[in-house]
């Protein structure tokens, strides 16, 4: 029987990144994944918005949340920002009541529903390690990886209650993963560390040397090819990667593709994107 | 009029008709009148010091013929027993009935040397555990007269020379030869320190013991002698003398059945005494077989590397502890900075990912049994070698941030001298103590993970500073301007990238991340949403409320401008989103929107408009009742 779970694309996986949009459902077929679409869910606020209105964005993924509620059920997320911002949310709300009821009174004048606590949000690496878990992946794969893959998982959700049973400081999940997709995970020690992604367009030298350094390790330590579990540091670890090699003079050039499109591939979806993506890492490497 | 250090207090010359600078033992009047203006005034102050330090006294008609007395600082601390704050529920009657009355002590000193004024002090913070509240004096100064007053007592006093004396207590002791007050009622213990190789050994504590059994105090406890090496023959004697000392009730009458009683309220054994006993518990985890992978770098050698030590170490040892081992049995040259064993700011070391105190930390919060504890220096700053980094930058960034409270005129009450003294409310004042609880500034700095890669940008641990010292009441206007201006600057707060980084790291991460943000909502209203982290929240907002979802193009095009566009086909950026780019999805025909249309997204290009989310409108209500800015 399928597992329901409400879907929150993100702010970028049905826009610049729509691979992910692409690969995300067959993949959650395949593994028994009922997703369930949110259409009136809104952006979170990217934590930009909250720059200027914390109470804006809390209001905006309160609302989010609220939808999911009142379906009974919990979200699902491809984008470790989004996951964060989620979990940030969710966090206050349970921490100060009396902000939580305030905010809970605009979502329900605007939009008449109240989040209550009750609906959670998972990111997929998660869900999938916990609740699909890794043996029936490991039964499911079709093509296997055979190839050695660095994990990227960024900050935004590697803090104490927003990465589930994993460790937030020496997470392992995505090299379980990896490894249950029958790739080799390659350890290097700035896959939790920023890239900068928030700053992208604001900030350019240092955002860009963040960005050298998480490729230059991974590369360093072997890597042909990195997997981030955001979307939206995606682009400053993909489109930026050559800009950010030559500010910081080292070789960052590797293909980065998104966690979705990593467990779709092995389990048999999108092979001749599978196979372009084989020869890029192994022939090409950029 | 009085000048005041830690141990005497001397009046000044100016106000004196003697014209002398000193303590003023004498009693000279004051000059003009000096008494009758400022009468009210001392005697408010003293009545508001809580230690003896001046006498005041207003003579004959009171008008001008004022006499002041300043007594050295008499009274060195008072300290308030811990058992005082709760009282223990359990025990007898009796004893309840007995802690519930008066329960001051007086210590008084002699001490030549400080070493007895040392003890006395230990011997204060001890006797809180029996429901005291011990007073120390020093004897210098001390006004016999009140002797008789104090119905618990208990000297410690060395001898000087050859059976004498210290010089502090000389004076007293003559005044009790010569005026012999009644100590009756009075309840005391002697603990005598001396050196035997002299032959008037302990003379001094016994000549107080003899004189207060003479002058009809009762002797609770046997005077304890104690050489050169007292620490011990001291333990044993407050150990019995504070219990006993203790079992003296309001009326100064020892109710020496309740000893036993009292002797297990103060080791904070009582069943019922956990409320009021702030003694720590004290816990022992099991032992855990670790490897250790240490950082090591010599400078010398100019050499990296890391040391990987299989041990076996008590859960609860700190991870300090462990570096002190692996110093003392594997290898002395191991180099890293030993903290106060209480969290001591600069302790900072990065283990097994976390950032932590090393002198607080404990190990089993960081590995389990057969885990790899990884121990690195602290991020963000140069090795010197080994585990030590150089805070230098940051002790430079810091005070050229000046975030600390400096006098500019500002609003608030007005001290005596005229000069301005800020005021700030209850409430205030707990949210800005919320914001700067953190541990240590400098590994805040270290939680950001920027800081590492902008060696301009001051940092989390600075800005948090400034942010709170600017919107601190009390700080002057001009001083406000300043700070908001250096958190505004080039490399303020908006060089952080990701304030994420920062947040992960447990509650001090999280309290500078939110206040750090909300300095820069303050920056973004002050200059109306202007420059590139203005244009980005602006446009970022403006999208969302338009359709629901973020437009990327939108902030492609209003952040970077066209400048910015020009610069991303000459950096490789854009050619990498149409061409090199591990493009596994999506139709090619976006890739040729970016041709056609340059400001295309970022990434991997986007949709060029975006479609509205179901009930849209609910969105903008959302918008519309909570910031009309967007």
């Amino acid at each position: 029987m399928a597992i329901k779970i409400a879907y929150y694309a993100g702010n970028t996986a049905r826009a610049a990144s729509s691979e992910v949009e692409d690969c995300i459902q067959p993949l959650c077929k395949t593994l028994g994944i009922d997703l369930i679409e949110l259409p009136k869910a809104s952006s979170d606020g990217g934590n930009i918005i909250k720059q200027s209105s914390p109470k804006l964005q809390h209001a905006l993924v309160a609302r989010n949340l609220a939808l999911a509620e009142s379906k009974g059920l919990d979200v699902l997320t491809t984008c470790a920002t989004s996951h964060g911002i989620m979990c940030d949310t969710i966090e206050e709300f349970r921490e100060d009541l009396s902000f939580a009821n305030h905010v809970n009174n605009i979502v329900a004048r605007t939009s008449s529903v109240e989040y209550m606590g009750e609906s959670q949000s998972r990111h997929l690496l998660h869900f999938l390690v916990e609740e699909i878990g890794l043996d029936k992946i490991r039964d499911a794969v079709i093509n296997p990886l055979r190839l050695n893959i660095a994990a990227y998982y960024g900050p935004n959700m590697q803090r104490q209650g927003a990465c589930g049973e994993d460790d937030p400081f020496m997470p392992t999940y995505m090299e379980q993963l990896i490894t249950a997709l029958g790739g080799t995970p390659v350890e290097y020690d700035s896959k939790c560390q920023s890239v900068g992604a928030p700053a992208l367009l604001t900030i350019n030298k240092p955002v860009m040397r963040m960005t050298a350094a998480v490729l230059s390790d991974a590369k360093s330590n072997g890597a042909d090819l990195l997997v981030s579990a955001c979307t939206i540091s995606h682009s400053n670890l993909d489109s930026y990667q050559s800009k950010a090699g030559k500010v910081a003079r080292k070789n960052t050039a590797m293909p980065i593709l998104h966690l979705a499109e990593l467990v779709a591939f092995a389990l048999g979806h999108y092979p001749e994107r599978f196979a372009q993506l084989r020869t890029r890492a192994l022939v090409i490497g950029g | 009029m009085f000048l005041i250090t830690e141990d005497s207090s001397q009046i000044l010359a100016a106000v004196r008709t003697d014209g002398l600078f000193d303590r003023n033992v004498g009693g000279a009047t004051m000059s003009g009148s000096t008494g009758a203006d400022y009468g009210e005034m001392i005697l408010e102050a003293a009545e508001a010091c809580p230690v003896e330090i001046i006498k005041f006294e207003l003579q004959g008609d009171g008008a001008s013929e004022a006499v002041t007395e300043a007594a050295p600082a008499a009274v060195v601390a008072a300290v308030t027993p811990a058992a005082t704050a709760v009282v223990a529920t359990g025990g007898s009657e009796a004893l309840q009935a007995l802690l519930g009355g008066d329960r001051s002590l007086a210590i008084l000193f002699g001490s030549q040397t400080g070493n007895a004024a040392g003890l006395a002090e230990k011997t204060a913070k001890l006797a809180a555990n029996y429901g005291l509240i011990p007073t120390v004096y020093d004897m210098d100064g001390f006004d016999p007269a009140t002797l008789a007053s104090h119905k618990r007592t208990l000297i410690i006093t060395s001898t000087w020379g050859e059976g004498e004396m210290p010089d502090n207590a000389e004076t007293l002791w003559q005044s009790v030869n010569t005026q012999s007050p009644s100590l009756s009622g009075v309840s005391f213990s002697i603990c005598a320190i001396g050196d035997t190789s002299y032959d008037e050994y302990c003379k001094a504590g016994t000549d107080w013991d003899e004189k207060y059994v003479a002058l009809g105090a009762n002797r609770v406890h046997a005077i304890q002698l104690c050489n050169v090496d007292f620490d011990t023959p001291w333990s044993q004697w407050v150990a019995e003398a504070l219990p006993m000392i203790a079992c003296v009730d309001d009326s100064g009458t020892l109710q020496e059945v309740l000893l036993e009683e009292m002797k297990e309220y103060g080791s904070g054994s009582g069943e019922e005494v956990s409320s009021g006993d702030f003694s720590p518990a004290s816990i022992v985890q099991s032992e855990l077989s670790i490897t250790l992978s240490l950082f090591r770098y010599c400078p010398a050698a100019a050499d990296t590397g890391w040391d990987t030590i299989a041990c076996a170490i008590p859960g609860h040892a700190t991870v300090e502890d462990l570096l002190v081992a692996v110093q003392h049995d594997v290898d002395g040259s191991l180099a890293f900075r030993r903290g106060n064993g209480n969290g001591s700011p600069t302790s900072g070391l990065r283990v097994n990912g976390r950032i932590v105190l090393a002198d607080l930390i404990q190990i089993s919060d960081l590995v389990s049994d057969g885990g790899v504890l990884k121990i690195e220096p602290l991020p963000g700053y140069p090795v010197i070698r080994d585990l030590i980094v150089d805070y230098s930058s940051f002790e430079t960034q810091r005070s050229s941030a000046k975030p600390w409270m400096r006098a500019d005129p500002r609003d608030g009450h007005t001290l005596l001298s005229g000069s301005a003294m800020g005021t700030m409310d209850l409430s205030t004042a707990a949210t800005l103590h919320a914001m700067t609880d953190v541990v240590s500034y400098q590994l805040l700095q270290s939680m950001s993970d920027t800081f590492a890669y902008d060696s301009d940008y001051k940092g989390p641990g600075i800005l948090l500073q400034q942010w709170t010292r600017s919107i601190d009441p009390r700080t002057g206007d001009a001083q406000q301007k300043e700070l908001f201006d250096s958190i505004g600057s080039e490399h303020g707060v908006w060089s952080e990238a990701d304030f994420s980084s920062v947040a992960r790291y447990g509650s001090d991460g999280r309290t500078a991340s939110k206040a750090l943000n909300t300095a820069r909502g303050k920056l973004l209203n002050s200059t109306n949403y202007s420059g590139p982290h203005g244009r980005l929240v602006k446009w970022y907002g403006r999208s969302v409320k338009w359709s629901g979802n973020v437009n990327e193009t939108t902030l492609y095009r209003q952040v970077l401008g066209p400048i910015g566009l020009l610069n991303n086909i000459f950096d490789g950026v854009s050619a990498r989103m149409v061409l090199g780019f591990t493009r596994t999805g999506a139709p090619p025909f976006r890739s040729l929107q970016a041709l056609l249309a340059p400001p295309a997204g970022i990434g991997k290009i986007p949709k060029m408009v975006n479609s509205k989310v179901s009930a849209h409108h609910e969105v903008v209500n959302l918008f519309n009742e909570i910031d009309q800015r967007f």
